[in-house]
């Protein structure tokens, strides 16, 4: 039970930002179409951005996380204008490989910045990092930290969808492109601003991460690809999707970690999604759902 | 046919690399050597993305698979070399025909991600399965004798290579002036239209995949030659970009372009060798100026400013949005 309890709840931590990598994808991949393959270098990029104004200059932890989320919309906003805004006449294949060379030159430039002083850096623990036993359950305070902050950004998230002029006029951009540019709508700006959403996500999922594990440039590959995983287990436009997604991933590893062998931890998740591609390749929540087309 | 047509170019290409070995030190002989590997690696990569249309990220595991295979065969079973080579690279196309499998099912993104996945797979093998592969330290592969012959090993083997890198070059290019290749070009192009002509989706997507297992596998096995050393770390994502890099750059959907580009992006990797940060700049930079600037790659520009280079099926993508247009209907139906 105290195995149990301690790798379910780790699971749903580590989810819950894979969670919020995968809402990054989902953001940009409902407005643009694209997935962008950087989302985790992206992640890792912000992780180091917190870790440098919280550490070397010596703020506090707040003014790190609002700079890590103000760094990631900025670096989203000068991508699509440098890079995809030109792209977004060509094919997939096209915009994966520029978003992959994206994320390349984000691995690369963090190495340059910050390789040199070890590659792996701590992030000093905002609250104990003793265990702490509540009944029978053990939960650690960081972990829990994290997992609230998590919550706290989704729900965030999810007003600035449904209540700000902005995020209505993404999901409308979203639920038809055509529609939108009709009632005057800029499809371009809705662009720029969902890889500056989807990157601020993804920045803010960094520095919650950062505590947890160690920052090191080739962290957001991992990241990337469990929390792309997420995105598709969910449906790939579908928020609520990608939170079920990404702590059903976060929580398999974990158990897999435990049960079976810790060596499982890596492996697990990607059986599980060649699994989910292999058996309904359009996302678990499809199976709920009856097809009408 | 003019000066500078595509078959004088490769000719003259072939040539200078017989005579590599006469003037070049052992650097630039190990550094050719690679480039020959590598141009193996980009023509089964541009055959499976730029001709076939398929989003794999697969081939850095194929081309794992296929050095894994060929030394661990000598080494187990201790099968001599000239068994053990073409061995791996069948493996390699054995799991390259699997992979498939699911692949015809899937399109874009989805394919993406399962290659991916697979991918990670394979490396998670290769560290953890140490009966086998004996893990993360790698181990040393038994070095080829050329003994009847009067050559030094690294001799020996860059000829090996060159041959090897110059049938397949043939090889790819007649198949993909022929019926197979015009297939390919019409699945990539527009699978329901290809399948209205009565060509076989299913028998042409495994045969891209098969083809590019098979010429990664045969990259791995003189890879793992020219390094007398095989490990987990050579066969990472980033393995993945250089090659993705190669074609980006030597221009999607053409033989020439991948042997081009090929030894366009070793020439840079070697250049930045000292500075891994800066390789990893350089690379997605150039990736994305490609992508974004010069769509046809270096033959692109050949053709568009060199009399008598010919690319019959190059660039033949249509422009418009089509296929992000589509994937994201296929989603919209998956919602509703």
């Amino acid at each position: 039970m105290l195995l149990f309890s301690y790798l379910l709840l780790s699971g749903i931590t580590t989810g819950a930002l894979y969670a919020l990598v995968a809402i990054g994808l989902v953001v940009v991949n409902k407005s643009t179409g694209i997935i962008n393959f950087a989302q985790g270098e992206l992640f890792m990029f912000c992780g180091f951005v917190a870790w440098m104004v919280h550490v070397q200059f010596g703020q506090a932890y707040p003014f790190a996380f609002i700079a890590a989320i103000a760094g990631g919309f900025l670096l989203g906003v000068v991508t699509d204008r440098v890079a995809f805004r030109s792209l977004a006449k060509t094919d997939i294949v096209g915009l994966v490989l520029a978003t992959v060379g994206l994320a390349f030159v984000l691995r690369g430039s963090a190495r340059m910045i910050w390789g040199g002083k070890g590659d792996y850096l701590s992030f000093p623990p905002i609250t104990s990092p003793e265990p702490v036993m509540i009944g029978t359950i053990m939960v650690v305070p960081q972990q829990m930290a994290a997992l609230a902050g998590a919550v706290a950004i989704m729900l965030v998230f999810a007003a600035f969808f449904r209540f700000t002029r902005a995020g209505k006029i993404m999901r409308a951009t979203a639920d038809n492109s055509k529609a939108a540019t009709l009632v005057g709508i800029s499809i371009q700006n809705v662009y720029t601003l969902a890889f500056g959403t989807g990157a601020a996500i993804a920045g803010a999922a960094g520095v919650l991460a950062a505590p947890l594990t160690l920052l090191y440039p080739d962290m957001g590959f991992a990241f990337f690809i469990k929390g792309f995983a997420a995105a598709v287990l969910g449906g790939l436009t579908s928020l609520s999707g990608a939170i079920v997604g990404g702590l059903l991933v976060g929580v398999v590893e974990a158990m897999a970690g435990g049960y079976i062998h810790s060596s499982m931890m890596e492996v697990a998740p990607f059986l599980l999604i060649m699994l989910v591609l292999i058996v309904c390749p359009t996302g678990i929540l499809s199976l709920y759902k009856a097809r009408d087309v | 046919m003019s000066l500078f047509s595509r078959r004088n170019v490769l000719s003259s290409l072939f040539v200078l690399a017989l005579l590599v070995p006469t003037f070049a030190n052992a650097y630039h002989l190990f550094v050719a050597n690679l480039i020959l590997i590598y141009v193996l690696l980009a023509i089964g990569l541009n055959v499976l993305v730029g001709y076939a249309g398929q989003l794999a990220f697969a081939n850095a595991a194929m081309f794992g698979i296929g050095a894994y295979a060929t030394a661990l065969l000598q080494v187990h079973l201790s099968w001599p070399f000239y068994f053990a080579f073409p061995a791996g690279a069948l493996i390699a196309m054995a799991v390259g025909l699997l992979i498939s499998l699911p692949a015809l099912r899937l399109s874009g993104l989805y394919l993406a991600l399962s290659t991916l996945a697979f991918a990670q797979f394979t490396q998670w093998v290769f560290l953890h399965w140490d009966n086998l592969t004996f893990g993360a330290g790698g181990f040393k592969s038994p070095p080829i004798s050329f003994l009847p012959l009067p050559l030094s090993k690294p001799v020996g083997l860059y000829y090996l290579s060159l041959i090897t890198a110059s049938c397949v070059t043939l090889f790819t290019q007649n198949i993909m002036a022929s019926r197979i290749g015009r297939a390919f070009v019409a699945v990539r192009d527009g699978d329901v239209a290809a399948q209205s002509l009565g060509i076989d989706l299913l028998r042409y997507k495994a045969l891209a995949f098969g083809i590019s297992g098979f010429t990664a596998g045969l990259a791995g096995g003189l890879y793992s030659q020219l390094f007398n050393f095989v490990s987990p770390e050579g066969f990472d994502l980033f393995q993945m970009v250089i090659q993705k890099a190669m074609i980006v750059v030597g221009g999607l959907g053409s033989i020439a372009g991948s042997v081009l580009g090929a030894g366009a992006i070793i020439v840079i990797l070697e250049l930045l060798r000292e500075v891994k940060g800066a390789q990893e700049i350089v690379f997605g930079g150039v990736l994305i100026f490609f992508v974004t600037f010069l769509r046809g790659g270096l033959v692109g520009s050949l053709q568009k400013y060199v009399r008598g280079w010919d690319e019959p099926l190059h660039g033949a993508r249509p422009l418009a949005s089509k296929q992000v247009a589509r994937v994201r209907l296929d989603e919209k139906e998956s919602m509703s």
